[in-house]
């Protein structure tokens, strides 16, 4: 499965087509081929590898169907390499966080 | 793939959000693990959820004492494969003021041992504070680490309130 995801992401269309759906989530086929110097059909195909990644997924709503961007591959890229270094940094930040709302109470 | 849901868009409120997640862990036990209120904890910002799971019942999630978190009707309840969901936020001001939005959950088997498990948000309003859906990556992310290993996902933040009791904070 991740390498699909890593697959996926090795393409600037596939990331650019990731980028408008993080700017606009839920979009049709038809809205996002307008925003893209591409043919139909080749953002068809990009979209069809982005959801083979579990990347985007979709949903129909009447007759539409709509992509979405899943972030949940990515958050389990992050969860795998980068949460030993982001943890001492949270809980420090939690730390503060009491401190000042202490401090708050205080004054 | 079965026939997949249809979104109606109710008092023009037609924002939605949707996740998905591949989980190894058979329809049941992924059904126990989004019901059960110990299960919950582990990977749900260490909050529970108390429901008796009919349909047309009330569900409340929490801290009891420290926090609520959400409450709202468990609308279909058709184990272990579709459970939809009113949701009103209940942890700040500001959320309580996104009203009832709706939270669908879908499991699907594929392959031998695995699940597909899709999490539609929705009914949001359009400028819906996304505090009400962005934790949703970091839950299934940390219901399939719970499911797959036993273990808990200690992400920053994944369990803040596992220990609410002794910081007092939001």
């Amino acid at each position: 499965m991740i390498d699909d995801v890593f697959k996926a992401l090795a393409d600037p269309t596939r990331r650019r087509l990731l980028d408008e759906l993080f700017e606009e989530d839920g979009q049709t086929l038809s809205a996002l081929e307008q925003r893209l110097p591409m043919s139909r059909f080749g953002v068809a195909k990009h979209l069809k590898v982005l959801e083979g990644a579990g990347l985007v997924t979709t949903r129909k709503r009447g007759r539409e169907k709509l992509h979405f961007l899943n972030p949940v591959p990515i958050r389990e890229v992050h969860d795998r390499w980068v949460s030993k270094y982001a943890e001492p940094w949270a809980s420090a930040l939690t730390g503060l966080k009491r401190d000042l709302e202490k401090e708050n109470q205080d004054d | 793939m079965t026939e997949e849901q249809l979104y109606t868009v109710v008092g023009g409120r037609g924002t939605m959000t949707a996740f998905e997640i591949y989980i190894k862990a058979s329809p049941e036990r992924l059904w126990e693990a989004i019901t059960d209120n110990e299960m919950r904890k582990r990977y749900s910002f260490g909050v529970g959820v108390e429901s008796d799971w009919t349909q047309g019942s009330e569900y409340r999630a929490g801290v009891p004492g420290v926090v609520d978190i959400s409450s709202g009707e468990n609308v279909e309840v058709d184990p272990p494969r579709r459970l939809v969901q009113t949701f009103t936020a209940l942890w700040s001001e500001d959320v309580k003021r996104e009203g009832t939005t709706r939270v669908t959950w879908e499991i699907e088997p594929v392959g031998e041992d695995s699940c597909q498990l899709r999490v539609t948000h929705d009914q949001l309003d359009e400028s819906a504070n996304n505090q009400l859906y962005g934790g949703w990556p970091m839950i299934l992310s940390g219901l399939k680490t719970l499911l797959e290993t036993g273990e808990d996902l200690t992400t920053p933040g994944s369990l803040m309130y596992a220990n609410a009791g002794n910081w007092g904070g939001e």
